[in-house]
Parts: structure tokens; C-alpha cells; sequence
């Protein structure tokens, strides 16, 4: 019978997991870089904190504990991971990056306009 | 080492290869920079994943420091990739 120390990381390890696995499916799935920036920045992000705290719950109390570090990473995850997705946002659209055909509206054409000079590496 | 947490981690590694390897077809289908950009990122994001998982399964954390390093190395790397589509350059 495990314990519940191990029960809360296995629970912590396999929800992590399953929004890894949500954040994949994304990336496959979803028709434009803009969603996919959604799906990849969300679910990935609390997917891997939460793997990060269930190896931390896992190793704390042992001779080898990595509180301080893993939560430094979890405290550094949450603040770089949104910050990278809107550098690359912001860049996708400026760069004229194709939306979708479903997309109903743009609110950020009349702030953000496009400059087709600047467009590179695309296909 | 407890064999209910080996098998959840054995279960977690079978998971996060197979969203590694999605994150690899999405990085060489692209279509664009950008969104291998993305990819990369999920990508950086997986590899943590697993270090994290081995750490339970070894109980060892000969590869901890290497999570925060990833962690740092992947947002330098998508942060100069978005300043260089913007701009054309880095600095």
C-alpha cells in the first residue's frame, strides 16, 4: 500500500504529464501559431511546475533535498515561460504570420500594424 | 525506491517521449520560425519533464541543476529568436 506522500506524487507526476500531453496535442492539432502559442504556453507551463513540485514533494526529507533549487525553477518557470510566449507572439504577428480562416476578429490591426518589410524565414 | 512510484514513472517517461516526439514532427513540419519557435519552447519544457521523472525513478538528483539551467537556456533561446524575427537581429 503506498503512502501518502507517494500518493500525492504520483498524482502531482501524472497531472503534469496530462497537460504535457494536452499542451503536445495542441502543438499538432490547432490550425495557426497563435494557437498554438496558446495551447504551448498554458498547459505546458502548469505541466511542468507540477512535475517539478512532485519531484520536489518526492526527494524533500531525504539526504538529497532540492527544495530551494525546484522552487527556484517552478518561481523561474512562471516567470520567463509567459514572457517568451508574448516576445514570440508579438514577433509572429509583426512578421505578417498567417491567422486562421476561423478567426472573427482582430483587435490588434489598428494597434499593431504589419510590416511586410520585416518578414523573414517564412515559407 | 517503492514499485507503485517506479510504475508511475515508467507510465509518466512512456507519455512524455511520445509528446517529444510530437514536438519534433511540429518543429520539422513548421510551417514558419515561429512556430518551430514553439516548438522548441514545449520542447525545452518536455526535456525538464523527464529530467524531473528520472530524479523520482533514481532517486538521485545527479541532474537537478540541469532543470533551472533548461529553464534559463530556453527562454534566452526563444526570446532572441522572437527579437530576431522582429528586427532582423538579435542585439
Amino acid at each position: 500500500m503506498p503512502s501518502p506522500t507517494e500518493i500525492l506524487v504520483a498524482a502531482c507526476l501524472l497531472l503534469g504529464t496530462f497537460l504535457m500531453i494536452v499542451a503536445a496535442l495542441g502543438l499538432l492539432r490547432l490550425p495557426d501559431v497563435f494557437c498554438r502559442m496558446h495551447a504551448a504556453g498554458k498547459a505546458g507551463t502548469l505541466g511542468v511546475v507540477l512535475i517539478i513540485l512532485g519531484a520536489v514533494i518526492a526527494l524533500a526529507g531525504t539526504p538529497n533535498d532540492v527544495s530551494i533549487r525546484g522552487l527556484l525553477a517552478v518561481i523561474f518557470q512562471f516567470l520567463t515561460t509567459p514572457a517568451a510566449t508574448h516576445l514570440l507572439a508579438r514577433a509572429a504577428y509583426v512578421c505578417d504570420y498567417p491567422l486562421s480562416e476561423r478567426t472573427a476578429v482582430d483587435e490588434l490591426k489598428a494597434f499593431l500594424p504589419s510590416r511586410p518589410d520585416q518578414v523573414f524565414n517564412q515559407e | 525506491m517503492s514499485p507503485f512510484l517506479f510504475w508511475i514513472a515508467t507510465v509518466c517517461m512512456t507519455a512524455l517521449l511520445l509528446t517529444a516526439a510530437a514536438c519534433l514532427y511540429r518543429m520539422a513540419l513548421g510551417p514558419g520560425a515561429a512556430d518551430r519557435a514553439v516548438a522548441f519552447d514545449t520542447l525545452a519544457n518536455v526535456f525538464i519533464s523527464i529530467i524531473c521523472v528520472l530524479c523520482v525513478a533514481w532517486d538521485s538528483v545527479l541532474y537537478f541543476d540541469a532543470v533551472w539551467i533548461l529553464t534559463l537556456v530556453g527562454f534566452l533561446g526563444s526570446a532572441s529568436i522572437a527579437r530576431y524575427l522582429e528586427r532582423g537581429r538579435v542585439f
